[in-house]
């Protein structure tokens, strides 16, 4: 354990170096809560009116919280680095140290993610405040329980893109896969609250690992009741360990097909 | 003169048809990278069948407008990272001194640098975009108007990304420039143009010019009128001109790295 957590502190020390750059690189985040702001205005002729139970103010917010999960996670790169690792061979090197690669790879990118989500989060809730002149009410207790979520949200997360990176032991490229993973996750979990689908899908979203990466924290945020946290809460356990027992179990038996030739 | 136009577009040519072997020999990758970019632009058509059950009209687009949109904006895409990828690794290109390869060549050094690799899902987002069309109206009018839209939209993207990339012959590392502009053109091209309201408006037709790429090409063909397609061919001649003029006053800062690289 003190291993994968040195592993994590060296990665937020290393990326401490680079703040700035990674600042400029949310460009594309606030240019995406700017569309998503522009175009919820455009469909709430009146900012009061409710649509589905969400205020406009609600579904800013929560497309927000959406986002900054999406944005610090990075996992277009982080599922490219796992794919090239497998298909270049480079996982080799990692096989014969003393620790596991998905725990390493979990604590690697689980200490990148850490301070990118703190950065995204300052600049989420400053445009917030400046598009919409109001934080949503939620105490201290709530923040503390959205963070927890999110904290699962993101495990959860970085082991489902281990997984789909680790689809490379068997096909070249595996990052179609991954395209097909986020426009799920941003379709059905982060432009919109399970609430505007059709009834018929609703529990299948509620149920599906969308939910726990991307739904849950951002409902809470936005409409927050110790109940639904209790609910997220076991459903975000759930999904997490059998997330990590299935990759854990996937790894294994891919890593007997790896086939390195020298280099 | 007219020889070495015909001797550029057959390196061209023959650039473009090397790289489409190399990628075929992985059979399973080519056909699954094309077939996951239709299915990756496809899953959006959800996202637009919630906002139009909520409202009739989004940003002054029907619905068959917005499957317009997404298919002229796929399909300017695709031309563009198909037949030019290199054009959006330019600035590791110039500031990598991997322009020597091409300085030695006989043949245009930009077009040379911006043709010399292919992307293989680009070719999905182009048959997606055919798709669109189809849904669109499938009439002959509206496919050359489709074909010709999407050529010139290409252009400019292309040569957007060259004016931004050429920074780099001054100013050194500014990739995060390039890419910032690269992203928001994809951005901001598949939202309907009436969403967005004041200085936004006024960028979209100067310096991230998708309001000719996309929304232009959207008129033309749901709302003909000759003026269009004017400003349309005008716009392009102005930015592929302004592209080679900056690439080439940039060219006489390059200097050369250390770095040896083998292109293989």
């Amino acid at each position: 354990m003190k291993k994968y957590l040195y592993i994590f502190k060296s990665e937020i020390m290393s990326n401490l170096q680079y703040a700035f750059d990674i600042f400029v690189g949310f460009i594309g985040y606030a240019v995406h809560i700017f569309i998503f702001l522009n175009l919820w205005e455009y469909i709430y002729s009146d900012p009061n009116e409710l649509i589905n139970g969400y205020s406009m103010s609600q579904m800013i917010w929560y497309v927000i919280v959406t986002e900054i999960l999406w944005s610090a996670l990075n996992g277009r790169k982080f599922n490219r680095r796992i794919s090239e690792d497998v298909r270049t061979g480079n996982i080799s090197y990692n096989i014969n140290k003393p620790y596991n690669y998905v725990e390493y790879m979990l604590s690697s990118h689980l200490g990148i993610t850490s301070f990118r989500f703190l950065l995204v989060t300052i600049l989420g809730m400053v445009l917030g405040y400046i598009f919409l002149g109001s934080f949503p009410e939620i105490s201290l207790l709530g923040i503390i329980c959205v963070l927890i979520s999110c904290l699962l949200a993101t495990l959860i997360s970085i082991f489902l893109i281990i997984g789909l990176g680790l689809f490379a032991f068997y096909i070249e490229d595996a990052t179609p896969f991954y395209w097909l993973y986020s426009k799920m996750i941003l379709l059905l979990g982060t432009i919109f609250p399970v609430e505007f689908f059709p009834t018929i899908i609703q529990p299948i979203i509620k149920y599906s690992p969308i939910f726990a990466v991307s739904i849950a924290p951002a409902k809470l945020f936005v409409d927050f009741s110790i109940t639904t946290f209790l609910e997220t809460l076991v459903i975000q356990l759930l999904y997490l360990l059998v997330c990590a027992t299935i990759v854990h179990l996937f790894y294994k038996k891919g890593v007997k097909k790896l086939n390195v030739n020298g280099g | 003169m007219l020889m070495e136009v015909k001797n550029q577009i057959y390196a061209i040519y023959l650039s473009i048809k090397y790289a489409f072997q190399r990628e075929l020999l992985n059979k399973f990758t080519f056909l699954s990278n094309i077939i996951f970019m239709i299915i990756n632009n496809a899953c959006f058509i959800i996202q637009w069948v919630i906002l139009y059950s909520i409202k009739d009209e989004v940003g002054g687009y029907s619905f068959k407008q917005v499957l317009l949109l997404w298919g002229v904006a796929s399909f300017t895409f695709g031309i563009s990272r198909f037949f030019f990828k290199e054009a959006f690794n330019l600035t590791d290109t110039i500031n990598n001194g991997k322009l020597d390869n091409y300085l030695v060549q006989p043949k245009s050094v930009l077009i040379s640098s911006i043709t010399s690799s292919i992307e293989v899902s680009a070719i999905g987002d182009m048959l997606y975009g055919i798709v669109m069309i189809i849904v669109f109206g499938f009439t002959l009018k509206n496919v050359l108007l489709f074909l010709l839209c999407g050529i010139c939209g290409a252009l400019i993207i292309v040569s957007i990304s060259i004016i931004f990339s050429s920074l780099s012959f001054w100013f050194g590392k500014t990739e995060i420039i390039s890419e910032t502009v690269n992203s928001l053109m994809i951005n901001f091209s598949v939202y309907p143009e009436g969403i967005f309201t004041g200085i936004i408006r006024v960028m979209f037709y100067t310096i991230l010019p998708l309001g000719i790429t996309t929304y232009l090409p959207v008129r033309i063909i749901s709302d003909f009128k000759f003026i269009y397609l004017l400003y349309l061919i005008i716009g392009t001649i102005i930015f592929v001109l302004l592209a080679f003029f900056v690439f080439y006053r940039g060219l006489r800062k390059y200097s050369s790295t250390n770095l040896m690289n083998a292109r293989v």
